[in-house]
């Protein structure tokens, strides 16, 4: 009896879960305007402030909107805040906000939001790995609730950038009062809100109907399907599982454009790849080895190969940065020079030399296997060692314990994030050059694009002169898609996805 | 009758032909991994940029080239190397320490037993990749350390055989009759007890030496075992990942190699319990 019972059960269960599976797996109508995007990973958590996670930001974007945003070019344009000021001695900054935005829970956005966000920032039980980007912030006033007003305790140029990036997305006051779980529950004001994250399998995110821009975001949803295996993403393109991947090679594009339903778009991204020298060692402190190792380099070919092309750059800024001056001519591929070079040098150079690269990042361990036989093409016995990314980070990066090591630098909306620290010898290459310091420092003082440019210009002049590290490109972007997504949009420098634009025909 | 007998006569002569196959391959693989240098037709190492991607059978290289346009064929044959190397020296450790543990445990007896047995069985317990994965982590990468952490995970199941066998041959009539003849106790292991649990300890190197060769692969596929830009058959398949679609060859041919190597060594295994008698293993 008790297993007829069961039985019963069973079969009733399977009669209502049968046709919603079926459902689940119908065709494209049945999905509505909801966009199928592939995200590479798992972020750590929704806090926008409780991590440096690129994912986070990736799923924030979405959820939260910043008081003020890049737009396609990189350039910071009005989000929350609808116009600013900066007062002459760069010490007050009023922003003017939107009087029309609400977030995901019905509260009414003001700007005791906004001051509630950055105070929570710079809390320091917030422990945000970003809070010293708002270290000069030294109060926060509301003078209304439209009205915000930063004071500074010392101009910093770079705030402007830091308040356009992912981890100052703004947050609702009463729940930031309240305790809120923002790690699993983000509130935000977002063109989407989320609703629903399965750990490792999919992110739901659905319409925010409020949203203030009127008429967008256009799609009804969008389901982020976390796959982490590459070909896996470009099957589920050529399939239509999956409507857009941006982790596509250049081995890919072949095939996504011989299938008619796919195509691809080639950005640049804002990575400086680079193969970087221990500058405080021997023999990479003498500045003739480190040029003949940048001669030897063949950076074209290595660009090309491990990072998919690109465009090479003489020194360190993205090529497609504003504030980026051309200095490729300088150090050319000429391994003939560079064997010169180093026979005068006069470095004593007996010893094997240690490339320490991160297992976890393919091009990079893959340009670590070219940059190896080009430089035993002049001579130098170069021993390749695999390490994890947590050794790489505490043993390399702030260990110091290297010779050679190949990393991308990612870039920031302000060229101070990528050049802070540089020339103070504090910096992973540890180079010391209290002139480039000096002018790093100045030009972070510095407000405006016009009086900042000459100062980095001669900063990127030093470092391309110096070779701190070699610099070798700034690799594109594939980035597959279904031939039906239009306005897919990523803002440049935080690689994070902006769907508010895009459309399913 | 009839009929079984010559069905178990072809079964037979197919078997034979596999033993030769086998026999062939083995012979082989052993002189790549000794002759690589003379035997493969390019640096396992060389970068030719410029060609990439080469499909297999095109013009000089046989088996196609990688994404370094580096020769597959020429790397499988160096991949030879640390995949028997990891299978002859962690399986030749793990028989050693297998023998020291087993007969101490054996002719100790009590405590001493008791407390052999219990390292032996907790090592056992583990997973065995996972084990070798945190060896490798704490002793660093490299073929070296993966010899060392597949033959102490190993040593355990030869440890197992060596005291159960030595356990039942101690108390053989033959071994007695030794021992009340005055031979020492080193004499009597070494030309009574060791000759007859022989068969059984090479079936199981055999087995073992596919596990290891695995695991060398496995490891090398996950970066912790042969490091780059040298070749091993788990490294070929890791880099062969990113281009499934575009160049399958390269994922193919070193997983023959995997499969083929692993297929012989287990086959080579059960040949040997069959003519040695061994039930099981």
């Amino acid at each position: 009896m008790r297993y007829r019972i069961i039985a019963g059960v069973i079969a009733v269960a399977l009669l209502v879960v049968l046709p919603t599976v079926a459902r689940a797996a119908g065709s494209a109508e049945t999905r509505g305007r909801v966009l199928q995007f592939a995200l590479s990973g798992s972020p750590d958590t929704l806090d926008p402030q409780k991590t440096s996670g690129t994912l986070t930001f990736q799923v924030d974007r979405s959820i939260y909107d910043t008081l003020v945003e890049p737009d396609e070019k990189g350039r910071i344009i009005p989000a929350l805040a609808e116009s600013w000021q900066i007062s002459p001695d760069n010490l007050t900054w009023t922003f003017k906000l939107r009087g029309d935005v609400r977030f995901h829970n019905g509260d009414l956005f003001t700007a005791k939001d906004v001051k509630a966000t950055l105070d929570r920032i710079r809390d320091p039980a917030t422990a945000s790995p970003k809070a010293s980007e708002f270290n000069a912030i030294s109060s926060v006033a509301t003078p209304d609730a439209n009205t915000v007003v930063l004071h500074l305790s010392e101009p910093y140029a770079p705030l402007l950038a830091s308040l356009a990036s992912g981890w100052a997305a703004i947050l609702p006051a009463s729940l930031i009062a309240a305790g809120h779980d923002f790690d699993t529950k983000p509130v935000g004001t977002g063109p989407f809100e989320l609703k629903s994250w399965v750990r490792d399998n999919r992110i739901t995110l659905v319409r925010n109907p409020h949203y203030w821009m009127s008429g967008y975001p256009k799609l009804d949803g969008v389901t982020m399907n976390i796959i982490t295996e590459h070909a896996v993403q470009i099957q589920g393109l050529l399939s239509g599982q999956i409507d857009v991947s941006y982790l596509v090679n250049k081995e890919d594009l072949d095939q996504l454009k011989s299938n008619p339903q796919t195509t691809y778009t080639t950005d640049l991204t804002s990575l400086v790849c680079v193969l970087a020298m221990n500058d405080s060692r021997a023999p990479f402190n003498n500045q003739k080895v480190r040029e003949a190792i940048s001669y030897a380099i063949d950076k074209k070919s290595a660009l090309d190969v491990a990072y998919g092309g690109g465009k090479v750059v003489g020194t360190f800024m993205d090529y497609s940065d504003p504030y980026y001056v051309d200095f490729t001519g300088l150090y050319p591929y000429n391994p003939e020079k560079a064997r010169e070079l180093l026979a005068s040098s006069g470095a004593p150079i007996d010893r094997p030399i240690d490339l320490a690269l991160p297992q976890n990042y393919d091009p990079h361990v893959k340009a670590g296997e070219i940059y190896q036989q080009m430089l035993a093409k002049i001579g130098l016995n170069v021993k390749i060692r695999l390490v994890d990314w947590s050794t790489w980070l505490s043993d390399v990066y702030k260990g110091g314990n290297y010779d050679l090591t190949v990393i991308g630098h990612t870039g920031k909306l302000d060229p101070d994030g990528r050049l802070a620290g540089y020339g103070t010898g504090k910096s992973y290459v540890h180079w010391n050059n209290s002139r480039a310091a000096d002018l790093i420092a100045e030009a972070r003082r510095t407000v405006g694009f016009a009086n900042r440019k000459p100062l980095y210009d001669q900063v990127l002049k030093i470092m391309a002169e110096e070779v701190p590290m070699v610099f070798v490109g700034t690799p594109y972007r594939y980035v597959g898609l279904r031939t039906n997504v239009s306005g897919f949009r990523m803002d440049p420098k935080l690689d994070t996805f902006d769907f508010r634009y895009t459309e399913l025909k | 009758m009839l009929k079984a007998a010559a069905d178990r006569e072809a079964a037979n002569g197919g078997r034979r032909i596999v033993i030769g196959i086998v026999g062939v391959y083995v012979l082989l693989l052993v002189c790549c991994a000794v002759a690589a240098p003379a035997v493969a037709p390019y640096d396992p190492a060389g970068q030719r940029l410029e060609s990439r991607f080469s499909p297999p059978f095109s013009a000089g290289h046989l088996l196609g080239t990688d994404d370094f346009g580096r020769d597959v064929l020429s790397r499988i044959i160096w991949g030879a190397r640390p995949a028997l190397m990891v299978g002859v020296i962690s399986v030749g450790l793990a028989l050693i320490l297998g023998l020291l543990f087993g007969l101490a445990a054996a002719l100790g007896g009590g405590a001493v037993d008791n407390s052999i047995m219990l390292l032996m069985d907790s090592v056992l317990s583990f997973p065995t990749v996972l084990l070798a994965i945190t060896v490798v982590a704490v002793l660093g990468y490299g073929v070296a350390q993966v010899m060392l952490a597949v033959g102490v995970i190993y040593s355990p199941v030869f440890a197992r055989i060596v005291r159960a066998e030595t356990l039942s041959l101690k108390e053989q009539t033959f071994v007695l009759a030794s021992r009340a003849l005055g031979s020492s106790l080193l004499r009597t292991v070494g030309s009574h007890i060791l000759p007859n649990m022989l068969p059984r300890l090479l079936v199981q190197a055999s087995a073992t030496f596919s596990l290891a060769v695995v695991i060398e692969s496995s490891l090398s596929f996950l970066g912790l075992g042969t490091q780059p830009p040298n070749a091993s058959w788990g490294l070929m398949l890791k880099d062969s990942r990113s281009y499934l679609l575009q160049a399958p060859w390269l994922a193919i041919y070193p997983g023959i190699a995997i499969a083929l190597t692993v297929f012989s060594f287990n086959f080579i295994g059960d040949v040997m319990a069959e003519k040695f008698g061994v039930r099981g293993r």
